[in-house]
């Protein structure tokens, strides 16, 4: 095989693939369909509460879109970070709509399911050994982190994936991975450099990201043995050296080198050249192995449950003298409640969007604002605790008398009610660390099954 | 002197992972990054001032290949948990848009 083509049908899979350029790409006829399902970016709450960031029916749309196409084509479908998050209830959910998809098309193929939800007592077991540190700069990691998590995923390299394709699958549906193993598995299967692999796989799961105008249409990366060459699969959209190179920046701290399990990509010497208005080429990617294999680790802790309540300042009285008003009710509220709830049980915090709403400390500007959006947040053990501290702020601000009033009728424009609104179940980031492994699958069981005309066998 | 939104085509946060929020200045040209790179701005200390975090914890990258500088501070509070305001970390660049760039 002198060249492979490498598909990426989408960076987030089950938000809706853009059909005319998805379409496009499968009209090459690749040599694998790659998408990657899900990320940390969407905050800890999907891994947390097992659910899924985007609809189930668009999901269903989505990776009937990609199956059909990969079984029409006949060349492997690999996805990554199934169900957003990753974790068993969002690898079973994806599995549930897979099934239906294969029974209504009465398809053919091997599957391949690639585990990802890790043990607490596994867990446990490496930080005994030493043998788990934080991935960058946060708090090191405690039997009571672990222990207090909700769930923990591991995010898997690449030799999963490959572990499947050896095993002849020709659809790979995996838990939390990193996303650029999910598309750099099969050209190192095949024998292509690793660091070009990486490279490539780190810059497609991105979709047209890496183009400009920037999309989210389907993307194709052609690799030879000395580099690869990127197009969007939308006409529009242009792959040039410095959109690309740019790329590098995106959602890492440094552009020169990413972080991978099993080591890291080294991208001082890529170089990006035009090979016409919308194709750029690019070369001098290099892998450099860890001498110890590591795996990063996501997990979450649960914090509780949420009510929050919105209400407009208009008065310019009030306006002016906003997070003053708010301290003061924060405290009225402390006071009225203490000996009924336990302080430690809930949280509140009213979030002052027009003052500093979106960059709370780190602001910088005072000015003015016409008017002023509080939302009055809580968090507490228990959703009634939450809604009954909420229902209590929420009131204690409209009726406070602050300095100067006029406007005695009530100090807050309320959209609608009932006021208060459930933000369901809140979790926090807790595990994002390292540990090393002995076997870079030891962490990730496949399991292998037949599907003949719709119908699972075995 | 010349305003940083003026002298790039991206100006942006974003998180990089759960815990840091990275900064990405894309510059329109060669002369521009130039420019702003050798215009002692993007150095940790003054971005401490700019951005409010701790010097030691700013880091700062220059990516001439991307016409790029890329500064990445920890988060103050993790996504979405409950100090944070910011999930995405993407409305964090505010206070880079009006630096004075000489």
């Amino acid at each position: 095989m002198d060249e492979m083509r490498c598909f990426c049908a989408s960076g987030q899979l089950g938000h809706g693939i853009p059909r005319p350029a998805f379409e496009r790409g499968i009209s090459l006829k690749p040599d694998y369909i790659g998408a990657d399902c899900g990320s940390t970016d969407i905050g800890p709450y999907y891994l947390g509460a097992g659910t899924c960031d985007g609809h189930p029916d668009i999901i269903r749309r989505d990776l009937e879109m990609v199956l059909l196409a990969g079984r029409r084509l006949d060349v492997p479908v690999i996805l990554g970070s199934a169900g957003s998050a990753g974790g068993e209830p969002h690898l079973q959910l994806t599995l549930r709509v897979l099934y239906e998809i294969a029974q209504r098309h009465r398809l053919s193929f091997h599957l391949a399911v690639i585990h990802a939800e890790v043990d607490k007592s596994y867990v446990l077991n490496k930080l005994a050994a030493n043998k788990a540190r934080p991935c960058g700069r946060l708090h090191e990691l405690t039997a009571g982190h672990i222990e207090r998590a909700t769930r923990i995923v591991g995010q898997m390299g690449m030799e999963p994936f490959i572990k499947a394709l050896d095993a002849g699958a020709d659809v790979i549906v995996a838990g939390r991975a990193c996303d650029a193993a999910v598309f750099a598995a099969m050209p190192v299967w095949k024998g292509y450099d690793k660091g070009l692999a990486m490279h490539l796989g780190k810059i497609i799961e991105c979709s047209s990201l890496s183009a400009e105008p920037g999309g989210r249409d389907a993307i194709m990366a052609t690799l030879d043995r000395d580099g690869f060459v990127l197009e969007s699969m939308n006409p529009i959209r242009r792959c040039t050296p410095h959109s690309v190179a740019a790329h590098s920046l995106y959602e890492q701290p440094d552009p020169f080198e990413v972080v991978e399990p099993g080591g890291r990509l080294d991208m001082t010497e890529s170089r990006y050249v035009p090979i016409d208005e919308r194709r750029t080429r690019v070369t001098g990617s290099r892998w450099e192995p860890n001498p110890v294999y590591t795996i990063k680790l996501e997990g979450v802790e649960k914090l509780g449950y949420r009510y929050f309540s919105l209400g407009a300042l208009r008065c310019p009285v009030s306006t002016g003298q906003a997070k003053s008003i708010l301290a003061k009710v924060e405290g009225i509220v402390g006071e009225l409640l203490n000996g009924d709830f336990d302080p430690r049980d809930y949280r509140l915090k009213f979030r002052a969007y027009g003052v500093d709403g979106a960059m709370g400390d780190g602001e910088t500007v005072r000015a003015q604002p016409l008017e002023i959006m509080v939302v009055t947040d809580v968090v507490a053990r228990t959703p009634e605790i939450a809604q009954a501290v909420c229902s209590v702020a929420r009131y204690n601000l409209l009726h406070y008398f602050y300095d100067g009033i006029l406007a005695t009728g009530g100090n807050l424009a309320v959209p609608f009610v009932p006021a208060d609104v459930s933000g369901g179940e809140v979790y926090e980031f807790s595990l994002y660390h390292l540990i090393e492994v002995d076997d870079p699958c030891e962490l990730f069981p496949m399991e292998l099954i037949e599907i003949r005309e719709g119908a699972r066998r075995g | 002197m010349a305003r940083l939104r003026d002298l790039c085509h991206t100006l942006r946060s974003k998180n990089a992972g759960p815990f840091q929020i990275t900064f990405d200045a894309i510059f329109r040209t060669e002369d521009e990054f130039q420019r702003a790179r050798e215009s002692g701005v993007f150095t940790p200390g003054n971005l401490a001032q700019v951005l409010r975090y701790p010097g030691q914890d700013i880091k700062v990258v220059f990516y001439p290949a991307g016409k790029a500088i890329k500064v990445t501070v920890p988060r103050r509070a993790p996504s979405g948990s409950f100090d944070d305001t910011d999930v995405f970390g993407c409305q964090q660049h505010a206070p880079l848009l009006d630096l004075d760039i000489l």
